[in-house]
């Protein structure tokens, strides 16, 4: 199997992905790639076989068959720690977050700064809270919420802000994000939009899953088609392509020459 | 304005409804008799208030984390069952014999423990089992038969434990000191550090916690030996009190213990916990039981007022808790 290494840019590269669900193909030897800061836009129809793809990257399923490189050395991952561990962050809709803790204690769980002697173990809330406070700022958020507001009491746009100031701000390479934009405001949208852009400007990739293709052109640097767990075409500009021919791609039309 | 967002920010702690009550229970008692807040009955009301306080204290920790413990009573009459029949025989000295109960209590604590994270089996089938088992035992090394304890005397241990002093009028226990030491340091566990952060992480969101490397697991192990070891260093406390270890002490402890923590405001399933809640919760059962004698009701209507103040406080929380939603 030929298998290239990071001189090309490439920071993740997934070759021949199989997952099977007893006799359902979901993945039928996906090849996927993501370069070093690039916005990769993930698109097909439900069934496709994205979220599989996403969940074999960030270690929810193990796959059947394949091989997964990050930055040319073999990766095995085999749960989202592991993941993490290789710096691939997904941000599922609401699951990543614990509802009873507040935004701060959330963006540095597992990772809590503390003050004053190690034995007492003392969080430092200020440092926490001032942290949190300039991340939702970043995000876009533009309510004024109170970095000590429990994740529980914010919406579902909030909450995604969160997980993805979370990523952020500990320095993953790819931030694979399952649906950002769904149930978010306009407002929200863009300034979660705005925030992708600038993970990639600060050196991060990202694999963006929308239903909204509009929100995909208007952020991606590349988009992938999966279909019948099958990628379809992975090479296509935003910047050269219409929202329509991508859409004929998606639902199959393009090879049998019918066009909406 | 600041005004109104102190009081808005005090009725939207869950300590709230459990203060009030306490309050209320006061005042009422008080004014069908006021021998009820008399130094003697305050202070022995505060000497037996410690020992099931401690093991709540534990259990909040615990129960944050997603868990809880129905072996703590079992193990409140088996530690000091342990100490005093290997003082009486010989074996050690007592100063040993407490600290191998208190290990073995820990002991007790981790195998809980490690049935839950490792077998996967719930707190409540684990601990169920633990408490038959740690009961059994207590009654088998006794056969039954509670054990000779020295009388008071003038031990190290039993001043450290239960010495009393006066401040005032008021004849106070060292176990009282204990209790609040142990409210202390608890509290600031559970809000000021970063075990406190993975504690309730651990019950809040136990995968989520995973994900960020929060060892999950080694914190509910940790709880579990927690939780063990209060429970034996209060049947100790309470067998010096009353200068006997019977092998059946602190039966239904653990449901009187897990009553108090959740009256005070404690997720049952975990993610939220209070010790401020838990101490009034703690308050709230023993002034119930202390006043309710004291105003001529029978004592055997303690478990009905008990019972009353769980469905009440319960109906209290959810509904806060629903209307906190309901507003964002």
């Amino acid at each position: 199997m030929a298998r290239q290494h990071s001189a090309d840019g490439t920071l993740v590269r997934m070759v021949g992905i199989e997952k099977s669900y007893g006799r359902v193909r979901a993945l039928d030897g996906v090849d996927f790639t993501v370069r070093e800061r690039e916005i990769v836009g993930l698109l097909g129809d439900n069934g496709a076989g994205k979220s599989t793809l996403i969940k074999v990257l960030s270690g929810a399923v193990p796959a059947t068959g394949g091989a997964i490189y990050v930055r040319g050395e073999k990766a095995s991952i085999r749960s989202t720690t592991d993941a993490i561990g290789y710096g691939i962050e997904t941000i599922y809709q609401d699951s990543a977050l614990v509802t009873q803790l507040s935004i701060a204690r959330n963006l540095f769980l597992g990772r809590e700064p503390i003050k004053g002697p190690r034995l007492l173990n003392r969080l430092d809330h200020e440092r926490m809270n001032r942290v949190a406070g300039e991340l939702l700022r970043r995000v876009g958020i533009s309510k004024n919420i109170p970095p000590t507001t429990p994740i529980g009491s914010l919406s579902g746009g909030e909450r995604q802000a969160v997980a993805i100031a979370r990523a952020m701000y500990f320095d993953s390479d790819l931030i694979i994000l399952d649906e950002p934009t769904n149930n978010l405001g306009v407002a929200e949208t863009q300034g979660v939009l705005s925030f992708v852009r600038n993970a990639r400007d600060s050196g991060h990739s990202c694999i963006f899953i929308a239903h909204n293709i509009h929100h995909v052109f208007q952020v991606v640097d590349r988009i992938v088609v999966m279909r019948r767990g099958r990628v379809v075409a992975d090479d296509i500009d935003p910047k050269t392509s219409s929202v329509e021919a991508v859409e004929r791609v998606i639902t199959g039309m393009t090879e049998a020459g019918v066009h909406a | 304005m600041e005004n109104r967002s102190l009081i808005a920010r005090l009725t939207a702690r869950p300590e709230l409804g459990p203060f009030v009550l306490l309050l209320a229970e006061l005042v009422v008692f008080w004014s069908i008799n006021p021998e009820f807040l008399s130094p003697l009955n305050i202070s022995n009301t505060l000497s037996f208030t410690v020992e099931l306080g401690l093991i709540a204290l534990a259990m909040t920790l615990l129960m944050t984390s997603g868990e809880f413990d129905l072996s703590v009573g079992s193990v409140f009459g088996f530690a000091p069952v342990l100490m005093w029949t290997l003082f009486n025989a010989g074996v050690t000295s007592l100063g040993l014999a407490f600290v191998v109960a208190l290990v073995v209590a820990a002991l007790i604590g981790f195998a809980n423990g490690w049935f839950v994270t490792r077998v996967r089996i719930s707190s409540f089938l684990v601990t169920l089992g633990m408490l038959l088992v740690v009961r059994g035992t207590a009654l088998f090394i006794t056969d039954g038969f509670p054990q000779r304890t020295w009388s008071a005397g003038g031990h190290w241990l039993a001043e450290v434990l239960v010495g009393d002093f006066y401040v005032g009028p008021f004849r106070l226990y060292m176990s009282l000191f204990w209790f609040i030491l142990f409210a202390l340091l608890l509290g600031y566990v559970l809000t000021g550090t970063k075990a406190g952060n993975w504690i309730q992480a651990a019950g809040g969101n136990a995968n989520a916690a995973r994900a960020r490397g929060v060892k999950v697991d080694r914190v509910k192990v940790a709880l579990f030996m927690l939780s063990a070891t209060l429970a034996g260093f209060a049947g100790i406390i309470s067998s010096i009190r009353t200068s006997a270890a019977n092998p059946n002490s602190g039966q239904g402890y653990e449901l009187e213990v897990i009553a108090m923590v959740v009256i005070g405001g404690t997720a049952l399933t975990g993610g939220r916990g209070t010790i401020i809640g838990t101490v009034l919760g703690v308050l709230i059962l023993r002034v119930m039981r202390n006043g309710i004698v004291l105003i001529g009701v029978p004592g055997l209507a303690y478990n009905i007022f008990i019972g009353a103040i769980i469905l009440g406080m319960m109906t209290l929380h959810s509904f806060l808790d629903r209307r906190h939603q309901g507003a964002n």
